[in-house]
């Protein structure tokens, strides 16, 4: 495993139509760490994401992901290095059954024969969908749940070092959220989670990294953070509400409090 | 209101266990191609040789025992998009005429035409759809991969089958929130909203098919193709090849000179 998965140095990031989406971001990630990137609707967080995998590259700054820097030739290394499970499900599931799908990933590394199905299996097994049943599924027909299930099956079957999450509770019953973040805090890899559920970013990562208007504005201890009800107003963020309201009757509020 | 695309599951007798089950997909696809070939280039007005033809179609109807109510429910339909564009046919200038209203003129050879043509399309879509019925679409791809059909062109097909209930789907959710706003007042405005949201629906469908690259890219795709195990050809798949063939130019043997 590699110490230093992730380093981005003076990163900046241009759209087409000259809108600054990145600005000069710093940032190093070490291994095994959960980190939490949270920031308003049009911070820069998706573009973010993007260059984690080498999707879009570096206009401007150095990105080095493990050993690779990210150049055409090594973005098949760098694929397998780091997976990127995208936020809507039905753009990650693109071919027609579940088991063609979890098993587009290792195909694609080279993966063959008993070898591949033993990794389908296994991908299929640790997000809890019995690979005998779902195998042999059409992708369209899954509720949503199973649906974000088979897109993180899809990517730990690679085997990456580095999972990349865009916003994985979006759209998920309560129920689907709770087993999604049990099943987060049983991987062992680096987790980089996007998302706007405070709450779980509270549960899950140690460090949290807040990006606003294309940069980096804080990045540090999780409770720290998100108990600055200050800082987080400012970068049009709040409080989680399980910091906010941590009594579960009414009559313990404070009265200070408004209702 | 995409007719019986919108069930979605075409291949409701895949799991037979007759001969013609037993053979691989890509002979299964090779013996419809090749029947569908000769039905259509046999010339106008070769009665006998259509005749032979479609005793094989019902030998095949019989050996794959499809459901009969839905395959002809299917033909149906889809003869009734094709009889609109095969009544052009019936309109020829050659042979004696038999009813004649301005420039339109119904001849001898515009019947033989019309019946010949209408002939053809009936035994060829039933043809191709005792195929779908019995097979299932991940095998009908594999089976177009081993004939060398271009593995792009087979890779799009499947992307088309696998959103093509997306994008009803999507079509779906933007008509029931154009209804709630009272979609119905009047026919030109609903032309106008509708037409509105299928060019909607192509952007949308652009952008889908960028983040679905994304994500391709994201696992390693790499424009190449990825085929694991082409199946080879049995013995008794050759003989029924062989069989077929022999049987189509027994067909066109009656017309020869």
């Amino acid at each position: 495993m590699h110490h230093n998965p992730v380093f981005i140095e003076e990163l900046a990031y241009i759209y087409p139509d000259g809108t600054k989406a990145l600005q000069g971001i710093n940032l190093k990630i070490k291994a095994t760490e959960r980190v939490a990137l949270v920031g308003a609707n049009g911070s820069g967080k998706s573009t973010l994401l993007l260059h984690f995998n080498g999707i879009l590259a570096p206009q401007s700054g150095k990105v080095m992901i493990g050993p690779y820097s990210v150049i055409a030739e090594n973005l098949k290394d760098i694929r397998n290095f780091v997976g990127l499970v995208f936020q809507n499900p039905d753009d990650q599931l693109f071919m027609p059954t579940v088991w063609e799908d979890v098993s587009f990933g290792p195909i694609n590394q080279g993966v063959r024969g008993a070898d591949l199905t033993h990794r389908a299996c296994h991908a299929l097994d640790a997000v809890g969908l019995e690979p005998s049943y779902y195998g042999s599924r059409n992708s369209n027909n899954l509720s949503g749940g199973e649906k974000k299930r088979v897109a993180i099956a899809g990517i730990l079957a690679m085997k990456p070092q580095v999972l990349v999450f865009d916003e994985p509770t979006a759209q998920l019953d309560p129920r689907s959220r709770r087993q999604l973040i049990q099943f987060l805090t049983t991987l062992p890899q680096t987790q980089i989670i996007a998302t706007h559920d405070l709450d779980m970013a509270w549960e899950l990562c140690d460090r949290t990294i807040v990006l606003s208007r294309g940069q980096v504005v804080r990045d540090g201890p999780t409770e720290a953070i998100l108990t600055d009800g200050e800082f987080l107003e400012q970068h049009d963020l709040e409080i989680p509400l399980c910091y906010r309201r941590p009594y579960c009757l009414l009559a313990d509020a404070p009265h200070t409090q408004s209702a | 209101m995409l007719l019986h695309i919108g069930a979605f599951h075409l291949d409701i007798d895949s799991q037979g266990a007759t001969l013609w089950h037993k053979l691989a997909p890509h002979t299964r696809v090779l013996c419809v191609l090749l029947m569908v070939f000769a039905i259509a280039l046999t010339p106008n007005g070769r009665w006998w040789t259509w005749l032979v033809y479609s005793v094989g179609v019902l030998l095949l109807i019989l050996f794959s025992r499809v459901t009969l109510a839905v395959l002809f429910q299917r033909v149906a339909v889809e003869f009734v998009f094709i009889g609109v564009v095969i009544l052009g046919a019936l309109f020829q200038n050659q042979g004696d005429v038999l009813w004649s209203w301005g420039y339109l003129r119904i001849t001898s050879e515009g019947l033989t035409a019309l019946g010949s043509v209408a002939l053809k399309a009936f035994l060829s879509l039933m043809m191709v759809n005792i195929l779908v019925l019995t097979t299932s679409v991940s095998h009908l791809l594999q089976a177009l991969i081993t004939l060398k059909t271009p593995w792009l062109l087979v890779a799009i097909m499947a992307s088309m089958i696998r959103y093509l209930s997306v994008l009803v789907d999507e079509f779906t959710s933007m008509r029931r929130a154009a209804l709630s706003r009272n979609l119905m007042s009047s026919p030109g405005w609903q032309r106008l909203v509708v037409g509105n949201m299928i060019g909607s629906l192509f952007i949308r469908t652009y952008e889908r098919g960028d983040r679905i690259y994304h994500a391709m890219l994201s696992r390693g795709y790499t424009g190449t193709p990825t085929v694991l195990k082409v199946p080879k050809m049995t013995k008794v798949d050759k003989f029924i090849v062989i069989l077929t063939v022999i049987f189509l130019v027994f067909g066109q043997s009656l017309y020869f000179p």
